[in-house]
């Protein structure tokens, strides 16, 4: 039996144009203020913990649908607690070289929205990649993410130039994309908000923010 | 930049690698440890390699034979006093590293340049070893290894260096193959900085010792971030304490800096002889 699925995305989602063709697509406001009756809703934005909270219990409410939500920017386990309507956990905001996107399911033994993921992630040509107990956030959005603000902060103290800290990680360490050339793919506004939301959850210095990342990443 | 003769000091795993990718590129090679014997066997070791490139069609016999004949096993104080360059690549020991170079000094002439291969020490520390008329000609050229294989070069300048020498250096590496990376003097230079965190994040996402976790970070940044090992194993074949060391020498060389600090599971694996591949047992147990 076919699903009737929701997605929620906006045009500026890395997935957009291949999310198009195979699901109904809303914005975030298009989706609040509509009334219709799905199966599952995937929630694709990029909204913060607490904004996300509200707009995914508002979704749920309005839908009467069960929530697979997008937690690269979120506290994945507070919304887990807080939000019992959704049911997992996506992440596709983070631009990835590699075959594969990260999954989470708050009830392992939830076999259909584990079905509703993996084909969500085919329809992206993307492999599912299970990310069992989800605690702070996902794996490679927060290590990611590290890493190129680390790169910002070398940069910004005149360590090297941006090509040599790209040659140097790429033929150093073979990392597969140079640390500015990765930022640029994944949009700097996306590490930074992630970063920040470290930050308020942990209160740990650790991720404070290269001020020349965010110099490059604030655009008017 | 003409660079015709070099000294290798410290015939271990790098120094045998930075003197074969010379001797590949044709250049005189004349390579010297505190202890001869090693010298020696380390000379043998690169002499079969050289001959199992050629075996496999990499290199000529004829090239195979130059390069072969341009290797000389020397004595510190027999090294040539013309040689262009030097590059040590003995043990990190400050001091050690120090009384090599002032000797060094005293042993060549004013125009060679003097190199350091060190992963640790900053280049401008190691430079007040010499007079202040050399420390121009004084410079960190850090190599990866297996040096033959990465291609990649730190070529880290000092504040005294002469940055024009840093510059033909780089210009000199990159039409050699190599691709050579300029840098200023700061702790961890580039690579050792930057990659901090692929271990120090993934030890904090990860919190306790739990091997299926380790196995899921591992996955997930091979599978979704391309990287060609994860954190973990990488760890495990370089060696636990090993990383533990360079993050340590990292965060007190930047202070305390929170986004460097070691993670207390690193401690406890070292503490606890749990070093990696060599120990058959680090994050992952490996069959004896």
């Amino acid at each position: 039996m076919s699903l009737n699925i929701l997605v929620v995305a906006e045009a500026d989602h890395p997935f957009y144009e291949l999310i198009t063709k195979h699901y109904e697509v809303r914005g975030i406001e298009e989706a609040m203020a509509s009334f219709d009756i799905y199966d599952y809703v995937i929630d694709c934005s990029q909204l913060r913990t607490q904004k996300k909270y509200y707009f995914i219990k508002e979704l749920a409410h309005t839908t009467k649908a069960p929530v697979i939500t997008d937690l690269s920017l979120c506290w994945g386990e507070w919304i887990y607690h807080n939000c019992p309507f959704v049911k997992g956990a996506i992440s596709t905001l983070f631009y990835a070289p590699s075959k594969s996107l990260e999954f989470s399911i708050k009830d392992e033994n939830d076999f259909q929205t584990k079905k509703v993921i993996t084909d969500f992630y085919q329809s992206l040509n993307k492999e599912a990649l299970y990310h069992q107990d989800l605690k702070l956030s996902f794996h490679y959005p927060r290590v990611i993410s590290m890493i190129i603000n680390e790169a910002y902060f070398s940069l910004e103290e005149n360590l090297a130039s941006k090509t040599a800290i790209d040659l140097a990680m790429k033929n150093g360490v073979s990392y597969p994309l140079g640390p500015f050339e990765w930022g640029e793919k994944i949009g700097l506004a996306l590490i930074i908000e992630l970063l920040r939301e470290l930050r308020e959850v942990t209160g740990e210095d650790r991720y404070k923010i290269s001020h020349q990342l965010k110099l490059e990443a604030i655009k008017l | 930049m003409m660079i015709k003769k070099i000294a290798v000091v410290g015939a271990g795993t790098m120094g045998q690698g930075i003197a074969q990718w010379f001797l590949q590129q044709k250049i005189q090679v004349e390579l010297i440890d505190q202890n001869f014997d090693f010298s020696l066997k380390s000379a043998k070791t690169i002499e079969t390699n050289l001959e199992t490139l050629m075996t496999k069609g990499k290199l000529s016999a004829s090239d195979v034979e130059v390069m072969k004949s341009s290797l000389k096993v020397i004595k510190l104080e027999d090294i040539s006093v013309s040689t262009d360059l030097v590059i040590e690549a003995i043990i990190e020991d400050k001091k050690i590293k120090c009384d090599l170079f002032s000797k060094l000094e005293s042993l060549l002439n004013s125009k060679t340049i003097i190199a350091s291969n060190t992963s640790s020490f900053p280049i401008t520390e190691l430079a007040a070893s010499l007079s202040s008329e050399s420390r121009s000609r004084f410079l960190g050229l850090h190599f990866f290894n297996p040096a033959t294989l990465m291609k990649l070069v730190e070529v880290i300048s000092g504040t005294e260096t002469n940055k024009e020498l840093s510059y033909k250096l780089t210009e000199w590496f990159n039409s050699k193959g190599k691709v050579a990376c300029q840098c200023s003097d700061a702790p961890g230079f580039i690579v050792n900085r930057v990659a901090r965190n692929f271990y120090g994040e993934s030890l904090r996402a990860c919190g306790v010792y739990d091997e299926k976790r380790f196995f899921e970070i591992d996955s997930v940044m091979k599978n979704v971030g391309g990287f060609k090992m994860g954190p973990f194993e990488l760890m495990d074949l370089i060696g636990i304490d090993v990383n533990l060391s360079v993050t340590e020498s990292v965060y007190n060389a930047f202070f305390n800096e929170a986004r460097f600090k070691p993670h207390r599971l690193q401690k406890e694996m070292v503490s606890s002889g749990r070093l990696g591949r060599k120990t058959k047992r680090g994050f992952y147990q490996y069959e004896s």
